[in-house]
């Protein structure tokens, strides 16, 4: 590791363990190279040229879940989650990054087309090899053993994706341009439909954003740089041209890519600088959008009363804490729901996705994200709704394995469910 | 470390000694930003497997450095001269809980906020709540005995050790104390080992003492035009014969680190603020809070604020407790001094430090304890001026001069660790010192706990 930018990040840990209060992950670990503070040390004796493994030390940064709340927590300011990222992209690049890795951020991720190759290859590979298991809650496969995937339910990936069900002349213009995300448009694309159905409720033009590139998180967080930019320049080139008056996204780990780690793989000096400034500005979260443009005025009243409590929320990490935007999803909940919606125990508690982690260490994942599922349940809900593509991945998986009756949604959904009352 | 050292801990341990550098280096540093390297990092369950590493220790001859949170902030838990660092992170069970003794049995893991929490389901009160107290232990809290917020009413940690298990440094497995409110029975060795610092004992379980929950508690935030009204404002309190549970003074440096924290707006002159909280019967409180605003006023506060509800409350502790690791905003290196001085002397002593600032052209932060004299000078550098250094050496020798003076000590609550070990014979002479080193070694024949801590010519650093 070389780099100066990173020292300069990490000279800012007082290394006072504050981070320790409210890892995610510290609980499971117990150990010092699982917080902030031991990372940031890791790296630190990195730069220092201390005789360190960088295998090792990649291993270690890997073990984090970038839920961003030793950041949000940290006296000092330390941008932990930066820090990890531009630490892992430094191993990367002295070790290489696995090269699955490299072709699905490198190559697929970019193009809209060689994503859609890739899934629809993921999708027969499941049907070939996966067998179907009984839940209340929807169908899931199983995947088998061989694969080391044991125990995880994974969602049956439908035919179609979103984009692709859209007529071809289907909300292709318009002032406000959905951002679906590659989850929501082909796993769960009944989400990206909500979005829009709910959206044209404004009265605004929406178009959907069908050329984006992948928003670049999960390249970024796996320390591949070089292809996240690609798609950063991409969509914002994309996005310059299209000229949206808006941009509405919703998913959070999307929305966090554009609004906050866009600019550190565009830095100042970069010739599409003020390019990203302005698509940065003009993208909001869903809940924001659906509160702001008066969608929620024209919702029915929800009906009152007997199921107080049994709609919770989930606060997605990027979303809720390090976007800061909670409070717009519960207000648009309670226009939707009512009384149905009541805060759960832990609301704000990481789901243990993490992106790479969940497949890094699925079991320790998996704990994680049961004991919300418990505490979901504990409170009484029977239906969790959210805003981030990684957590319902998570949260559905979770509940298929420990609580099969309980619901996990997108805010859309409901959204879409109380409009259907009209 | 010798392979054979190693080879028998990992019998002892298993997995769970790790001696790769990656998981040394996460042992290698605590709240003080100096680093020494262990040769191995452990993780017992059980006081045995303490209790068996300290015997290998005398065997083999290596040091054995007990460790809780690693906030330390005079490098207690630094593994100065290698050896094997003792994690008690995952001995962290809450044993008992008795409502009807008010005594809680806890493991030295247990992170201090924790068992406050645990106390308060139960209508019970442990009052010691250092501003670390999110992530410290009580291990780390009985060995250097913490103090916090609320010492001005409450007394530190010390004053709720009932009784303790340690394994000494013979790997004798000792119980001292006793579980009733009161016991005289022989030399007190529950306070021997409170306080010092992981060298004569490392602390396997702790029998500690509850009160009942204070009602309701009210917090306020005054703002003086400076250090010396803020402190002024201190005694006129105290003589209004109310004793607060928290009188903490924060000068205007330290509020500007932490205003972000809180959402906070100072009023225009603000040169210090005073968080005062009192707790009590609801009756009494309410009552409290308007006398105390009162007296604040009367002592030349700017604005007085009071905290409505409870989020209004943790919006203000919040800010109190991030200034510590935050004036670090001001220049890089902290030299963290936690002085005591009589509280009538507090104002002398501001006067004293806003001098030494102005001679020495050094940038002096302080907040603290005000309400029982306890002040955190931090004196901020920039670590890489040779002349500036010098000046804070001295300016830090003066300060420890200058408390002595006044009838105060070198610190109150902090510990002596390395960090003040160059300093010590100035407060307790050479006499004091010479009988401290005659109990280490009772407790410690070989010099394996710890080894390096609180006492001079052991010191591995000096600064
Ligand atoms: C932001 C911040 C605020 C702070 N505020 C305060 C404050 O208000 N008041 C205060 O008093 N301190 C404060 N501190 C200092 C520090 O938190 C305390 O000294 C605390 O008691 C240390 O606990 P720890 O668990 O981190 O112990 P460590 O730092 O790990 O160790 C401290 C010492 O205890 C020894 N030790 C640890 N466990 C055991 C054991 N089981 N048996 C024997 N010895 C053991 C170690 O060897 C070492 O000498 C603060 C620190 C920070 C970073
Ligand atoms: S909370 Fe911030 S300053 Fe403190 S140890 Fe963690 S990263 Fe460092
Ligand atoms: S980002 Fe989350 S998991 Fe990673 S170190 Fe910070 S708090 Fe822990
Ligand atoms: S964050 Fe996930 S859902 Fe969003 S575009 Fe990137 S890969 Fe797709």
């Amino acid at each position: 590791m070389r780099d100066d930018e990173l020292r300069a990040l990490t000279g800012a840990c007082a290394k006072c363990g504050t981070c320790r209060t409210v890892c995610t992950l510290y609980p499971e670990r117990k150990a010092e190279i699982s917080v902030a503070r031991g990372k940031i040390a890791l790296i630190d004796a990195s730069l220092e040229g201390k005789d360190t493994n960088l295998d090792a030390v990649q291993e270690a940064l890997a073990d984090c879940l970038l839920c961003g709340r030793c950041e949000r927590a940290c006296p000092n300011q330390v941008l932990v989650e930066e820090i990890i990222m531009k630490g892992r992209a430094d191993a990367a690049r002295g070790i290489g990054i696995p090269a699955w890795k490299q072709v699905v951020f490198g190559r697929v991720m970019p193009s809209p087309k060689g994503r859609e190759a890739a899934v629809s290859a993921a999708a027969a590979a499941q049907r070939l090899f996966a067998r179907e298991i009984p839940s209340a809650s929807g169908l899931h496969y199983r995947f088998p053993e061989k694969f080391g995937l044991s125990g995880r339910t994974v969602p049956k990936l439908p035919k179609k994706g979103f984009i692709a069900s859209l007529k071809p002349k289907e909300a292709v213009s318009g002032d406000v341009l959905l951002f679906v995300g590659c989850v929501f448009d082909h796993v769960f694309p009944q989400v990206g439909r909500a979005s829009y159905e709910t959206m044209k409720i404004s009265g605004s033009d929406i178009a959907v954003f069908r050329d984006a590139a992948c928003c670049g998180l999960p390249a970024m967080v796996s320390g591949d740089r070089d292809a996240s930019l690609r798609c950063a320049e991409e969509n914002i080139r994309r996005l310059r041209a299209a000229e949206p008056e808006k941009i509405v996204f919703p998913c959070g780990s999307c929305l966090l890519m554009f609004k906050r780690n866009l600019f550190s793989l565009i830095p100042e000096k970069h010739e599409l600088r003020s390019d990203a400034v302005e698509v940065s500005n003009r993208c909001v979260d869903y809940a924001g959008f659906i509160l702001g443009s008066g969608v929620v005025s024209r919702l029915p009243d929800p009906p009152e009363g007997e199921k107080v409590g049994e709609i919770g929320y989930h606060d997605p990490c990027h979303l809720t804490g390090t976007l800061g935007k909670g409070q717009e999803a519960r207000e648009v909940l309670r226009e939707a729901v009512g009384s149905s919606f009541a805060e759960m125990k832990g609301a704000d508690l990481c789901c243990g996705y993490g992106g790479t982690f969940n497949i890094r260490d699925y079991p320790t994942s998996a704990r994680i994200g049961r004991n919300k599922i418990s505490a979901a349940a504990e409170g009484g809900a029977k239906v969790v709704a959210t805003a981030c593509s990684g957590c319902i991945l998570q949260l559905r998986d979770m509940a298929a394995r420990t609580d099969p009756g309980m619901e996990i949604v997108h805010l859309a959904e409901l959204v879409a469910k109380a409009l259907s009352r009209r | 470390m010798t392979e054979n050292a190693i080879s028998a801990l990992r019998a002892i341990f298993g997995e769970r000694l790790r001696t790769s550098l990656e998981d040394r280096i996460c042992y290698s540093y605590d709240a003080t930003g100096k680093e020494f390297l262990p040769d191995a990092v452990a993780w017992p369950l059980n006081p045995e497997e303490i209790r068996r590493t300290v015997l290998l220790a005398n065997e083999h001859l290596f040091p054995v450095v007990p460790r809780g949170a690693g906030s330390g902030f005079s490098g207690g838990s630094l593994p100065v001269r290698g050896g094997v660092v003792i994690s008690t992170e995952r001995m962290d069970r809450i044993l008992s809980i008795d409502s009807e003794n008010l005594v809680a049995v806890v493991e030295p893991g247990v992170v201090t906020e924790r068992l406050k929490e645990e106390a308060k389901k139960q209508g019970l009160y442990y009052p010691p709540d250092p501003a670390s107290l999110k992530f410290c232990t009580i291990g780390g809290n009985l060995a250097e005995c913490a103090g916090g917020m609320c010492a001005v009413k409450y007394g530190v940690t010390r004053d709720y050790v009932l009784g303790l298990e340690a394994v000494l440094g013979t790997g004798e497995l000792v119980r001292t104390g006793v579980c009733t409110v009161k016991g005289v029975v022989g030399y007190d060795l529950t306070r021997m080992l409170v306080g010092s610092e992981g060298t004569l004992g490392i602390i396997t379980k702790a029998t500690l003492k509850l009160i009942p929950l204070p009602e309701t508690a009210a917090t306020l935030l005054a703002f003086f035009p400076s250090n010396e009204k803020g402190a002024r404002a201190v005694a006129g309190i105290v003589q209004e014969r109310i004793t607060p549970c928290a009188l903490e003074l924060m000068d205007r440096t330290a509020v500007e680190c932490v205003r972000r924290m809180a959402d906070l707006s100072l009023p225009e002159g603000t040169g210090c603020a005073l968080l005062i909280e009192v707790d009590g019967l609801e009756a009494s409180v309410a009552r409290e809070a308007d006398r105390v605003e009162e007296a604040c006023l009367r002592f030349g506060a700017i604005e007085v604020r009071k905290a409505a509800d409870a989020a209004g409350r943790d919006n203000l502790w919040k800010l109190r407790r991030s200034i510590s690791p935050a004036v670090r905003q001001v220049n890089p290196v902290k030299i963290n001094e936690d002085i005591v001085v009589p509280r009538s002397r507090l104002v002398e002593m501001f006067a004293f430090l806003s001098d030494l600032s102005e001679r020495q052209d050094l940038k002096i932060v302080n907040f603290g304890h005000a309400g029982d004299g306890n002040i955190h000078v931090n004196i901020m550098i920039s670590g890489k001026d040779e002349d500036e250094r010098g000046r804070a050496d001295k300016a830090v020798e003066a300060v420890f001069r200058k408390t002595v003076e006044l009838g105060g000590t070198i610190s109150g609550e902090h510990g002596i660790g390395i960090a003040k070990a160059p300093y010590m014979e100035m407060e307790v002479g050479p006499l004091g010192v010479s009988v401290m080193k005659r109990l280490k070694n009772c407790f410690d024949p070989n010099g394996i706990l710890n080894p390096g801590k609180i006492f001079l010519e052991e010191s591995a650093v000096r600064r």
